[in-house]
């Protein structure tokens, strides 16, 4: 009997780990934690203070900041939308009219999904304990170490991010709105921030107690302590810590039943009056509301369209224009403004942005400020160094999917049997993708400013952030994304192209930490640049001027092909409408873009 | 403006020769499925219905039209366009709705339309909106104008469809299995639409299994199965080839393999334990038991589909 009241709640519960078997984000995020820990392992405060990579502090610190750091935006990617994913897809009534209670609902839909939360939170901790066995130069390895990597992540990331799932998963359970729950995100890192500094931080000792995350805990015991302490301590967990654990716990069951009575199966309101109201827990307006909408449009199917037929007014004519450039050029635009509108639907960005710009931030606003150069060079430059990486990630990332995206909403028929240029098509996209880059350079840009303003650093002058980014960071952009559209077009599958792209750029950084940096296939100059160079102080003025070129070159010849090679065609042949059309203009334009590029590159050969 | 038409058509389209003219198009998938076997056709202005089972070349043949794909060979003209070598020609002239289509689920109906209307060329603004206003009055959406396009019905986004296809007076409308999945009213509905789409010198090519939606809309039709014409007619003829030749009986089920072995049987269907059977006979009445009936177009395309299926 047991067993059958269990059984919808499994049934719920494996449901949800299929479906996130089936999604990238949990992929991605098991190779980011991964990567996380890689990277905090070779690079992190282990190789130059003389930790011990597997002693229970560093293991203990490591755990704390991923859990801060890394984690509480991805805990929402998974746990803010299961709910709202089945009224979304119209399962619900399927599942509702089940004999499955709202508990076992809910309880499977929080620990399916929590599972996999976990999971992926794992690989770091996991990455940890296998690097134990890997030793380089200089590092401190100690005797292989279980219980601590174990314990350790399943007191401050898995405790700690129970109680953050569970207010993701009821705030997107009660309110249906994804949006909330990433606003809610990201409003994470301010306010816990305040919360330690404006409350915790003039607390006595057992202010432990009310740190929802448990982080630094540990700096009272391992305070002023040498490594070679720290290497041998052992760390067990104080009373305070155990409180402070069992509190989480506590909120999270609070929580928890505060969801259950609050949440309703049923279908809500249709009353149009209801139509912008908010309440504590509704918080957005109806229209908002994925349920209430389709709710709405069945209500126009019914009263409206059935009981009015239309009117047989005879359609306007409307004159269409040819196909010179400045119509050609208002298609663009058309397609440009929808495309933009698209990107920022894309609810992904709403949490990749803010990411970047807040670890971009965090770079500048710890800079010291540099020597032997202007502050705002100094601070222009490490902007451009630090947002390479996000550049190029959100440059291969919306390129891909804005150029698939057509096929995925099945509306390429449409838009292929418009009389739009394959041109308009793909450079419409290629446009979107830089705006969006472009926006976030800029963004960047005025928060270094800020940043610089702030400390003192001054003055401010805007040249050496224009030069800088005019001919580092434009030009890369351009380049990343014209090389991702032919990438795109050529392998013609999003998740192939991504593998390429990532293949390529770790080969490329591989090739470039073993000394092979020539500018040919050092494409966006990392690390070959200096503040000086650029204004003519330095040696490499015009071989960097010609390397850009030679860059933009090769994003022309990328461009070309693309348009060469869509799939989408407009005559038989190659050039079946003559040299004067698309294709033509394109293959002329692939060739020369193809002779500037042999010819600068050339010069670049006989420079270095 | 003319009776029955839905735009203020200039003089120069209304024409009454065959305006869309195919010959010997054929086309071969890489796995080797011959999708058209040497089609030729020629349609004249109004709507032409295009009858065939699933997977009989009907999609193809429309994605072909469409400017979508390349054929092995062959050619289609439309008003001395042609339709495989000058797409970009032909694709200002052409009003497709496919089979299965998707919209931006983010865009409201509105700037959906608006985002089609500047693709197809419709540049003064004015002029835009008052057509997008008609658009969707036309197929009553206005009321949902600024709903995002994601939470329509299935119903309100094919008329939505409709509503792309028309924009820019287009002398070649193309409409692949439009009411396949809506229910009777939307249906019922959505062949009003389609009847009033018909201007005078605009080619409506209404490709579907449905035979209802055939006989409901079309003056002429194609019957199209395995990627061969098999029959080019008006529904009445149709209907008219096979006068005094339907025989009904209602028999055991199992003197049905006997009857199939004699006579060409239609359709069978079942009907209180026993089968009603349709069966096509020129020389006389098949068994005692058979009535003559009144032919439908339903008769006619099966007794087709299945003459072509038995090698007859």
């Amino acid at each position: 009997m047991q067993s059958i009241a269990r059984a919808p709640f499994r049934a719920v519960f494996l449901a949800e780990i299929l479906i996130n078997l089936r999604r990238v984000a949990p992929y991605a995020m098991m190779a980011l934690f991964s990567g996380n820990a890689l990277l905090w392992w070779g690079a992190g405060p282990a190789t130059y203070r003389g930790w011990s990579t597997n002693s229970e502090h560093f293991i203990l610190s490591m755990m704390s900041v991923f859990s801060f750091m890394t984690c509480p935006l991805f805990t929402a990617v998974i746990m803010g939308e299961p709910v709202i994913r089945d009224f979304k897809v119209g399962i619900d009534p399927l599942i509702f009219s089940k004999p499955v209670s709202r508990a076992e609902y809910l309880l499977g839909k929080f620990f399916g999904n929590f599972f996999v939360v976990v999971c992926c939170q794992a690989c770091f901790a996991l990455t940890l304990f296998g690097l134990q066995g890997v030793s380089v130069s200089g590092m401190i390895v100690g005797p292989v170490q279980v219980a601590p990597y174990f314990k350790h992540f399943f007191f401050i990331v898995v405790l700690s991010h129970l109680f953050l799932a569970i207010l993701y998963f009821t705030v997107g359970s009660l309110t249906r709105n994804v949006r909330i729950v990433y606003g809610l995100a990201l409003s994470f890192y301010p306010v816990y921030i305040t919360w330690q500094v404006a409350v915790l931080k003039k607390m006595p000792g057992w202010r432990v107690i009310l740190d929802p995350m448990a982080f630094n805990w540990g700096d009272a015991i391992t305070h002023g302590h040498d490594a070679e302490w720290l290497n041998q301590a052992t760390l067990s967990y104080t009373a305070d810590v155990i409180a402070n654990r069992g509190l989480v716990v506590l909120l999270s069951a609070a929580c928890f039943a505060f969801l259950y009575a609050r949440f309703s199966r049923v279908e809500r309101s249709r009353d149009r009056e209801a139509r912008g109201r908010t309440s504590i827990f509704n918080l957005t307006p109806q229209s908002e509301r994925l349920y209430e909408e389709v709710g709405m449009a069945g209500l126009v199917e019914t009263t409206e369209f059935w009981q009015a037929p239309a009117a047989s007014a005879p359609l306007p004519i409307v004159r269409t224009v040819g196909t010179g450039l400045r119509e050609n050029f208002a298609r663009f635009l058309a397609a440009l403004g929808v495309e933009l509108r698209l990107l920022r639907a894309e609810l992904s960005l709403i949490v990749v942005l803010p990411i970047a710009i807040f670890m971009c931030g965090l770079e500048v606003a710890y800079f010291g400020g540099g020597t032997g150069q202007s502050y705002s060079a100094a601070y222009a430059s490490v902007t451009a160094e630090v947002s390479l990486l996000f550049l190029l990630g959100i440059g291969v990332f919306y390129t891909g999917e804005s150029m698939h995206r057509d096929r995925e909403l099945r509306i390429e028929p449409l838009l292929w049997s418009a009389p739009a240029r394959n041109s308009i098509l793909l450079l419409s996209k290629f446009a979107a993708v830089f705006m969006i880059l472009f926006s976030l350079i800029t963004l960047l840009t005025l928060i270094s400013m800020a940043a610089q303003f702030y400390k003192g650093h001054g003055p401010v002058e805007l040249l050496p952030y224009l030069t800088i980014h005019s001919v580092i960071s434009v030009p890369n952009i351009i380049f990343m994304v014209g090389a991702s559209v032919f990438l795109n077009v050529l392998l013609r599958d999003k998740y192939l192209t991504y593998a390429v792209s990532i293949a390529t750029g770790v080969a490329l950084y591989y090739l470039f930490t073993q000394g092979h940096n020539n500018w040919l296939y050092n494409f966006v100059l990392f690390r070959q640049w200096a503040y000086s160079d650029l204004t003519g102080e330095g040696s490499h003025q015009a071989r960097i001027l010609v390397q850009r070129v030679y860059c933009l070159a090769l994003t022309a010849l990328c461009l070309g092909l693309a348009h060469l090679l869509f799939e989408r065609r407009s005559s038989r042949g190659v050039l079946g409408e003559g040299l004067s059309s698309g294709r033509g203009l394109a293959a002329l334009a692939a060739i020369a873009s193809a002779a500037i590029a042999v010819l600068t590159a050339l010069i670049l050969a006989r420079a270095s | 403006m003319r009776p029955g038409s839905i735009w203020n058509k200039p003089d120069f389209l209304v024409s009454k020769r065959a305006m869309l003219e195919i010959k010997d198009l054929k086309k071969t998938y890489p796995g080797g499925v011959q999708a058209l076997k040497a089609t030729n056709l020629e349609l004249p202005v109004g709507m032409f219905g295009l009858l065939g089972p699933n997977g009989a070349g009907k999609t193809t043949l429309m994605k072909i039209l469409a400017t979508l794909l390349e054929p092995d060979s062959g050619e289609a003209n439309f008003r001395g366009i042609d339709l495989i070598d000058k797409k970009h020609e032909a694709r200002r002239m052409l009003g497709y709705l496919p089979q299965e289509f998707g919209l931006y689920p983010s865009l409201t109906a509105e700037q959906t339309l608006n985002y089609f209307a500047r693709l197809k060329g419709v540049a003064d603004g004015k002029e835009r909106r008052a057509l997008i206003d008609a658009l969707l009055e036309r197929v009553n959406l206005s009321s949902a104008r600024g709903q995002p396009v994601g939470e329509f019905s299935g119903g309100m986004r094919q008329r939505l469809g409709v509503a792309q296809a028309l924009i820019g007076q287009p002398g070649l409308i193309i409409v692949d299995e439009p009411t396949a999945g809506l229910d009777p009213e939307e249906r019922a509905r959505f062949h009003n639409l389609l009847s009033e789409i018909v201007g005078e010198g605009t080619v409506v090519i209404l490709s579907t299994h449905i035979v209802s939606d055939v006989s409901n809309l079309c003056g002429r039709m194609a019957i199209i199965r395995r990627g061969e014409i098999i029959s080019v007619c008006s529904p009445r003829e149709a209907v008219a080839s096979i006068a005094d030749a339907i025989w009904e009986a209602t028999l055991p089920r199992e003197d049905v393999p006997a009857l199939r072995s004699r006579f060409a049987v239609i359709s069978t269907q079942a009907f209180e334990g026993r089968l009603r059977v349709k069966v096509i006979s020129r020389t006389g009445r098949p068994g005692e038991e058979f009535g003559l009936t009144q032919p439908t177009l339903e008769d006619y395309y099966f007794s087709l589909v299945t003459q072509a299926g038995s090698g007859n």
